[in-house]
């Protein structure tokens, strides 16, 4: 009973991780319609971001946030301004554009290959910072602490967007604007500039996903095909576009890497994983806490 | 006009390619005659660095036999290397295989590393009868399908497993301690679960007691509950199969979950990339670790390979890499023999090598000698474990007893952390 427990408690830790790594996605999509796969590559960046600024500085990994958030905002925000909204303009009249995607996807193949270029195959991760391998001990349980510290981090992002998105004036025309572009155009709300500002904070969540992640986590130019995958399965199970939803459905993920395998093999963890996917897609296509409407 | 642009536009992209390729083959044959070198090996994806370092090494070898005057019986011909990205995917190092025969037209193909890869690969170059070279790739079943062009440099996985087991039995004696419970981890792909076979008969044949048998995702973005499972199992000794990113994290892993053991046994590949010592640190302290060869080998012309290697390009020599590095004086010697380009004869010249010296020999063997299956019969393992002497981690050869490095006692078991 006690292994169960302390197997749950590593699954919410770690799925509401996972869940923090999807935000992004999920408010990408939510507003610009467009499944961003470059969202992994963009959680690299700021993998690497976050590496270097703590290894530079030697500050505690998560004063880099300072740093890193900000940076990837713009780095989102003027990588959907310069290489995504002309492909956009091109396809004004698709709710959802296809050649979008497939830029993404460009944009995933040249970040994980430049990565690759400069800093090449290494495997990095950060040995004498504060968190690295800190547990706590209660009894017989244990609870590892950066993870602990990235729940917090993920509770707190996601409410932060929530608040954003709802009591802003930006947050109301991202909603408007993923509810409705044309109506939203008509009411003044200057449609790319909300995309511009959906992305860099998409991309700014992926940073702070990122600096949650390394001081547990190897770094290295393909980690972000990792959590590509579960981001999508993740997306997809707490419904496209909700922000709660993309939280919960990491913890269920999480959960289920955490437990199931103590009755099965780890291999076919992922099996159930994938599983669930799919079955999500046949009976609730819009996932499980995903409305019609995005919002 | 819309049509007539869209044609210009066609004509465009077909012409282009030729374009690009005439003045290339056209240079190549001012230079005279080239042996042409297929590489296919992971460039990309989870063992892109592996697949680096094996680039490195050929890359050494080849510049060394062409500044040397080339393959002297083929009127000096300069080996050309041609390199393809398998991205650790079968079905690329197919397309790939291809490619290069049909295509880039090469004489020799070498690969891939990844088992997984290498098997269906060789199909492709039994069929074209190219003569494939694989450095390294240890499932036993590449050189078990009849094939007459597969030749296989390293030992295949039924060999490491043996010497982990007798290694295991000899340090039991050695230091007097009983081992009665293993577990098995390994990542779930075909080399994992061929070194787990094997694992199975040899621990029932020895009488131990297996407590834990798991495969599990080298992709996992989360190892606790594998720890868990290992923990809570009780093992006195953990035996891995594991690529860069999981033994890194799964060694970090173990450390914080505090998994009490007598003994961690490695299976080369990611214990042995040289970002693992690094990235697990003080974790990885002794971890023992089955490899084709290390820095400390008591070779003529190891250490200053090793040394040129690690000016060159930044890491030391590693088991692949060597052997990547001996594949081109392997292929150097069986061309020099051959004295022909006809894929035939090369196949046969490299059937009846017996390469006992040369710069490429730096291995811990004596000799490359291929047996009727295309497997290089001398091809043996040693063991090492990771440990501080002072300068901080390296790689110690421990055992067999007489390649053990002098003055070194093996820590069996494990100190608790």
């Amino acid at each position: 009973m006690i292994y169960i427990l302390e197997d749950a408690i590593n699954g919410v830790l770690m799925g509401s991780i996972y869940g923090l790594t999807a935000l992004g996605l999920t408010l990408i999509f939510g507003v610009l319609k467009v499944i961003n796969f470059a969202h992994g590559s963009l959680l690299m960046v700021g993998m690497y971001a976050a590496y270097w600024a703590i290894i530079l500085t030697g500050v505690h990994p998560y004063v880099a946030l300072v740093i890193v958030a900000p940076v990837m905002y713009l780095f989102g925000y003027y990588l959907q301004d310069i290489v995504i909204k002309p492909i956009f303009k091109a396809e004004k009249d698709v709710r959802e554009p296809i050649t979008v995607i497939i830029v993404t996807t460009g944009v995933w193949y040249i970040l994980d290959n430049l990565t690759l270029l400069i800093f090449g195959p290494t495997y990095r991760n950060i040995q004498d910072n504060p968190l690295k391998g800190k547990m706590l001990e209660i009894g017989e349980v244990f609870i590892s602490v950066p993870k602990l510290w990235g729940f917090v981090t993920a509770v707190i992002t996601a409410a932060a967007v929530y608040w954003f998105l709802q009591k802003t004036r930006m947050g109301r025309a991202i909603r408007a604007t993923s509810l409705d572009r044309e109506a939203a155009s008509l009411m003044g709300i200057n449609q790319f500039k909300v995309y511009n500002v959906a992305f860099g904070i998409g991309t700014a969540t992926a940073g702070i996903a990122a600096v949650t992640l390394v001081p547990f986590y190897n770094i290295f130019p393909s980690v972000g095909v990792l959590f590509d995958i579960k981001g999508f399965i993740i997306v997809v199970l707490g419904g496209l576009g909700s922000i709660g939803g993309a939280i919960l459905g990491g913890i269920i993920i999480g959960l289920i890497e955490s437990i199931a395998p103590q009755f099965m093999t780890a291999t076919w963890t992922e099996a159930i994983v994938y599983g669930l996917f799919l079955v999500v897609l046949f009976v609730k296509p819009s996932g499980l806490f995903g409305v019609k409407y995005d919002w | 006009m819309k049509t007539n642009f869209k044609l210009k536009l066609i004509a465009i992209f077909v012409i282009i390619p030729f374009l690009a390729v005439l003045p290339q083959s056209s240079s190549v044959w001012a230079k005279g005659k080239v042996v042409k070198v297929g590489n296919i090996i992971p460039l990309s994806g989870p063992s892109a660095s592996v697949g680096q370092q094996g680039k490195n090494a050929r890359e050494m070898a080849v510049e060394e036999i062409n500044a040397a005057g080339g393959i002297k019986s083929l009127g000096g011909a300069k080996l050309e290397m041609v390199y393809a990205d398998s991205e650790s995917k079968p079905e690329k190092g197919v397309s790939e295989a291809e490619r290069f025969i049909n295509t880039e037209k090469v004489n020799v193909l070498t690969g891939c590393w990844n088992s997984a890869v290498s098997y269906p690969t060789s199909a492709v170059a039994e069929r074209y009868g190219i003569p494939f070279i694989v450095p390294v790739s240890v499932a036993d079943k590449i050189t078990e399908q009849g094939f007459k062009n597969v030749f296989r440099i390293a030992a295949k996985d039924s060999w490491w497993t043996r010497d982990q087991f007798a290694f295991l039995k000899d340090m039991e004696k050695e230091f007097n301690t009983k081992v009665e419970k293993l577990a098995f981890v390994y990542e779930n792909g075909d080399w994992g679960k061929g070194f787990a076979g094997q694992w199975k008969v040899l621990a029932e044949k020895a009488g131990y007691k297996v407590v834990l048998d798991e495969p599990y995702p080298s992709t996992a973005t989360d190892l606790s509950p594998v720890a868990q499972k290992i923990k809570r199992a009780r093992p006195d000794v953990l035996m891995l199969v594991s690529n860069a990113a999981d033994a890194i994290l799964l060694t970090n892993t173990l450390a914080e979950y505090k998994v009490k053991l007598k003994a961690i046994i490695g299976s080369g590949g990611g214990h042995a990339d040289p970002s693992f010592l690094k990235a697990a640190g003080k974790n990885g302290q002794y971890i023992f670790d089955i490899v084709e060869w290390e820095t400390d080998v008591n070779k003529p012309g190891a250490k200053e390979a090793n040394a040129k290697y690690n000016a060159k390009y930044g890491s030391n020599l590693t088991g692949e890499a060597v052997d990547a590095y001996l594949a081109m004086y392997v292929l150097k010697d069986a061309l020099e023999r051959a004295g022909s380009l006809d894929p035939a004869k090369i196949r046969q010249a490299l059937a009846t090598t017996n390469l006992t010296g040369g710069p490429g020999m730096i291995v811990g063997y004596d000799a490359v000698e291929f047996d009727k299956t295309g497997q290089n019969k001398h091809a043996a393992l040693v063991m090492v474990q990771i440990n501080d002497l002072g300068k901080g981690l390296e790689r110690i050869t421990v055992w067999p007893k007489n390649a053990r490095r002098a003055g070194y006692t093996p820590t069996f078991p494990m100190p608790n952390k």
